[in-house]
C-alpha cells in the first residue's frame, strides 16, 4: 500500500499538506481548477519536489528519501512524452535500456506490450507519424514495460477526443487490474474519474477532500 | 479563405516593390562588376595561383572559426540554461546580446589590449614569471580569437533560447526514466538545437567568410589575407581596380552559392532577457561545478576586453578628443547615417515581413508553386546581405560614381547607408516577421468581422503585440549602423568619416591614448543605445 502521510510543501505563499492512502488495484482520482496543485502532488509523490515534512511509504518502506529513479514508479505526462526521432519500439525501450542495445528477451517484452496497448504492427513507424491517441498508448507502453507498482497519471489524456479519451481510460483500468498496480490519475474533469477511479479527491486549500 | 481578402493581399505591394529594388541593385552591382572586369587586360589567367590561397585561407578561416565558435557558445549556452539562478546571470546574458552590435573595432581594439605584446595577460605574466607570450594576436590566431569572441557569444545567445524553450515535461521524463547527462543531451537536448545548430553556424560561417575589419586589423601579412581584405587592397593601396573587381565577382559567386545552400537565417534573440529552464531537483554536484566553471570561464574571456577599453580609454584625453574637428564631423555623420539607416531597416523589415506573410496563411493565398517561388524570392532580398557583402557593395557604387557627375560624396554616403540598411534587415526580418505571422493568424478574422484595415488596424492588432520587437530592431539597427567599418573603409578621408573610420585611422596613426578614448565613447554610445534605447520606448507606452 502507498501511504502519503501529512506532506507538506509551500510554494507561492499557499500551504499543502497531503495525505492519502493508495492500495494494490485501486485507482485514485485526483481532480481541482488549474493552479490548485494537483501536478504538485504528483511532483512529491515523484520526487520532482522535496517536501518539506512527512513521508511517503511504499509496502512499508520509506521512499520520499529516494531519488526519482530509485522509487517504485513511472509517470505518464500530459505531453511531450515520446521523443519523436525515434521509432515506437526505441521510445518503448528507453524505459528499461536508455543504451537501446536490448536483450532478445527485453525486445520481445517491449513488443508484447505494445500488443497490450493496442499497437502491434506500429513497431518501426516514427513516433512523429503517431496521433496523440497512440502517442500516449506508446507513452503508456514505456510506463508498463519498467514494470514499477505506483502508475501516476498526470493529465494524460486532456487534449484527446472524447472517444480516444474513453478508450484510453479503458484501457489504464484494465492494465491498472492486470497488474495489480496503485494508480493516481490527475485530472480536470470529473466524467474521467468516474469512468474508472475507485475514489475521487478534489485538492481544495491546499489539501485532499474525498468527493 | 476570407471573402474580400483582395484587401490583404494588397499588403503584398510595398514590401514587394522594396523587395524588387534591392535585388534590382544587387543585380546592378554585379553587373557593373562583370562588366568592367571584362576589361582586365592586366592578367591572363581569370583566377591566379594566388586568389586560389585566397579563396583557401578565407575558406579554412571561416571553418575553423565556426567550429570553435559553435563548440564554445553551444558548451556555454547549455551550461546558462542549466544555472538559472546565480546572481547577475542577467547582466551576463544582456552583454552575450550585445556581442552582436558591439563594433568589430572595440573588441579588436579590446583583444589588443589584454593579449597583446604589451598586453595585460602578458605583462601580469613578466611581473609574476618574468615570461612573456610574446606576440600572437596577429595573424591566424588573432583572426580567430575575434571571430570566436563575436561569434560564440551569438551562438551561445542564440541557443540559450532554444535549451530554454525545451518542455519541463521533457526534464521530468528523462529524470524518471534515469537519464544519464549524456543521454539526457543526446536524446533530448540535441534534437531540440539540432536544427538551430545547422542555421546557426551556417550564419556564422558567411559572417566569418565575409569578415573584414578583424581580418584588416588583425591578419598581420599578405598570407592572411581574405578575398574580403583583398579586393580592399586591391582599391585603397594597389589601385588595381580590375584586380579588384576580378576578386569581387569571384567572392560574390561564393556568397551566393553559400546563401543558396545554407539554412534559413535566425535572428540572435528576440531579446534580451530569458527565462532559464528551472529543474526543482538538484543536478550533480560534479555537472554543476562544471557548468559554473564554463561560465565563469566564459565571463572572464568574453568581458576582459569591455573592462581593459574602459580602463585604457578613462586615460585619454577627452577633452582634446571632443574638441577635434574631425572627431565632432564623425560623430555627428555616425548619428545621422545610424538614426536614418534604422529608420528605414525597420520599415523596409516590416513591409517585407508584411508580404511575406501573404504567403504563408493559407486563408491569404492558396498553396501554390508559385508562392513558394515568390515567398522564396523575397525572403532572399532581405537576406542579400549575406551574400552581397559591404565591400563588394561599396565596390559597386564606387564604380557607379566613376560613370556618373554626381559628387562621390552622395555616392559614398548612400553606399553607407544602403549598406547598413542592407546589414541590419536579415536580423530585423527574422525578428519581426514571426510576431506578424501570429498576429495575422490569431486576428485575421477578428479584423474583418470588426472592420478593421489599415491604420485601425494597425493601432489595435499590429502595434500593440510588435511594439518591443520593433524599438528592438530599431536599437539594433542603430548600433549595428554605428559600429560598422565596411564600405566607409573604400570611401573614408577626412570629408567622408564616421566613428569607427576615425577610431582605425587612430590605430593605424599609432595614437593609441586618443583611439582608447573613441573607443570607449564608441563603446558606451553603443552599449547605451543598445541597452536602454528598448526600455526608454517601453516607458513612454505606459505615461
Amino acid at each position: 500500500m502507498l501511504v502519503i502521510d501529512n506532506l507538506t510543501y509551500s510554494y507561492d505563499k499557499t500551504l499543502y499538506n497531503f495525505s492519502l492512502h493508495v492500495k494494490k488495484n485501486e485507482i485514485i482520482g485526483i481532480i481541482g481548477e488549474s493552479g490548485s496543485g494537483k501536478s504538485t502532488l504528483l511532483d512529491l509523490i515523484a520526487g520532482f519536489l522535496t517536501p518539506q515534512s512527512g513521508s511517503i511509504d511504499f509496502e512499508n518502506r520509506q521512499i520520499s528519501s529516494l531519488n526519482t529513479e530509485d522509487r517504485p514508479l513511472t509517470i505518464l505526462f500530459q505531453k511531450y512524452n515520446t521523443f519523436e526521432h525515434l521509432s515506437v519500439i526505441k521510445n518503448v525501450l528507453l524505459g528499461i535500456s536508455t543504451s537501446l542495445n536490448p536483450q532478445k528477451d527485453e525486445l520481445q517484452n517491449a513488443k508484447d506490450i505494445l500488443k497490450e496497448v493496442g499497437l502491434e504492427g506500429f513497431e518501426d513507424k516514427l513516433a512523429s507519424s503517431l496521433s496523440g491517441g497512440q502517442s500516449q498508448r506508446v507513452a503508456l507502453a514505456r510506463s508498463l514495460i519498467r514494470n514499477k507498482p505506483i502508475l501516476l497519471l498526470d493529465e494524460p489524456f486532456t487534449g484527446l477526443d472524447l472517444q480516444t479519451r474513453v478508450k484510453m481510460l479503458d484501457l489504464v483500468k484494465k492494465i491498472s487490474k492486470k497488474r495489480e498496480l496503485s494508480t493516481i490519475m490527475v485530472t480536470h474533469d470529473l466524467n474521467d474519474c468516474k469512468l474508472i477511479a475507485n475514489r475521487v479527491y478534489k485538492v481544495e486549500n491546499g489539501k485532499l477532500c474525498q468527493v | 479563405m476570407i471573402k474580400n481578402i483582395w484587401r490583404f493581399r494588397l499588403s503584398i505591394l510595398p514590401g514587394s516593390v522594396i523587395s524588387l529594388a534591392i535585388l534590382f541593385l544587387a543585380f546592378g552591382i554585379f553587373y557593373i562588376l562583370f562588366l568592367n572586369s571584362n576589361h582586365d587586360a592586366s592578367s591572363s589567367a581569370f583566377i591566379t595561383n594566388r586568389i586560389i590561397g585566397l579563396i583557401k585561407f578565407t575558406i579554412f578561416q571561416a571553418f575553423l572559426s565556426t567550429i570553435l565558435a559553435m563548440l564554445i557558445g553551444t558548451v556555454l549556452a547549455w551550461s546558462l540554461a542549466h544555472q538559472s539562478t546565480f546572481r547577475g546571470r542577467d547582466f551576463l546574458v544582456a552583454l552575450l546580446s550585445s556581442s552582436l552590435v558591439l563594433p568589430t573595432l572595440i573588441v579588436v581594439f579590446g583583444i589588443i589590449s589584454v593579449l597583446g605584446q604589451n598586453g595585460w595577460i602578458n605583462r601580469v605574466l613578466l611581473y609574476l614569471f618574468d615570461y612573456s607570450f610574446g606576440s600572437f594576436v596577429y595573424g591566424l590566431s588573432g583572426i580567430l580569437i575575434a571571430h570566436v569572441y563575436l561569434n560564440a557569444s551569438f551562438v551561445a545567445r542564440s541557443l540559450l533560447h532554444v535549451f530554454e524553450s525545451i518542455p519541463k515535461e521533457r526534464y521530468k521524463l528523462a529524470k524518471s526514466l534515469n537519464f544519464s547527462v549524456f543521454n539526457r543531451f543526446w536524446l533530448i537536448e540535441f534534437p531540440a538545437i539540432k536544427l538551430s545548430l545547422k542555421s546557426i553556424s551556417s550564419t556564422v560561417f558567411l559572417l566569418c567568410f565575409t569578415s573584414f575589419a578583424i581580418v584588416l586589423t588583425l591578419g598581420g601579412s599578405p598570407s592572411y589575407n581574405t578575398l574580403e581584405v583583398a579586393i580592399y587592397e586591391a582599391v585603397k593601396l594597389d589601385f588595381n581596380i580590375p584586380l579588384a573587381l576580378k576578386l569581387a565577382l569571384i567572392q560574390l559567386l561564393i556568397t551566393m552559392v553559400l546563401v543558396f545552400l545554407s539554412a534559413n537565417f535566425q535572428a540572435a534573440a528576440t531579446n534580451i532577457k530569458t527565462s532559464g529552464t528551472k529543474i526543482p531537483w538538484n543536478e550533480p554536484k560534479k555537472l554543476q561545478y562544471f557548468q559554473v566553471f564554463i561560465i565563469f570561464f566564459s565571463t572572464i574571456l568574453f568581458i576582459l576586453p569591455l573592462i581593459s577599453i574602459f580602463i585604457d580609454g578613462l586615460g585619454a584625453d577627452f577633452k582634446r578628443i571632443i574638441s577635434d574637428e574631425i572627431f565632432i564631423k564623425s560623430l555627428f555623420t555616425s548619428l545621422a547615417i545610424a538614426t536614418v539607416s534604422s529608420i528605414l531597416s525597420v520599415l523596409f523589415a516590416l513591409l517585407i515581413s508584411d508580404a511575406r506573410r501573404n504567403f504563408n496563411i493559407n486563408h491569404r493565398i492558396k498553396k501554390s508553386k508559385f508562392r513558394n517561388l515568390i515567398n522564396l524570392v523575397i525572403s532572399f532580398s532581405g537576406n542579400i546581405y549575406l551574400a552581397i557583402p559591404s565591400l563588394i557593395l561599396g565596390l559597386g557604387f564606387f564604380m557607379f560614381s566613376l560613370n556618373s557627375q554626381i559628387p562621390l560624396l552622395f555616392w559614398a554616403m548612400l553606399a553607407v547607408l544602403c549598406a547598413n540598411v542592407l546589414m541590419s534587415l536579415p536580423f530585423a526580418i527574422s525578428i519581426l516577421y514571426s510576431p506578424m505571422l501570429k498576429i495575422a493568424q490569431r486576428y485575421d478574422k477578428l479584423a474583418f468581422a470588426l472592420n478593421l484595415r489599415g491604420s485601425k488596424r494597425w493601432l489595435y492588432c499590429e502595434w500593440p503585440y510588435m511594439k518591443s520587437s520593433i524599438s528592438y530592431v530599431f536599437a539594433l539597427s542603430f548600433c549595428l549602423s554605428l559600429g560598422d567599418l565596411g564600405v566607409i573603409a573604400l570611401f573614408g578621408s577626412n570629408e567622408i568619416t564616421t566613428l569607427p573610420w576615425y577610431l582605425y585611422q587612430l590605430m593605424g596613426s599609432y595614437q593609441t591614448k586618443d583611439g582608447a578614448g573613441v573607443a570607449l565613447i564608441l563603446l558606451v554610445l553603443t552599449l547605451s543605445i543598445f541597452i536602454f534605447l528598448p526600455k526608454v520606448f517601453k516607458n513612454a507606452r505606459h505615461r
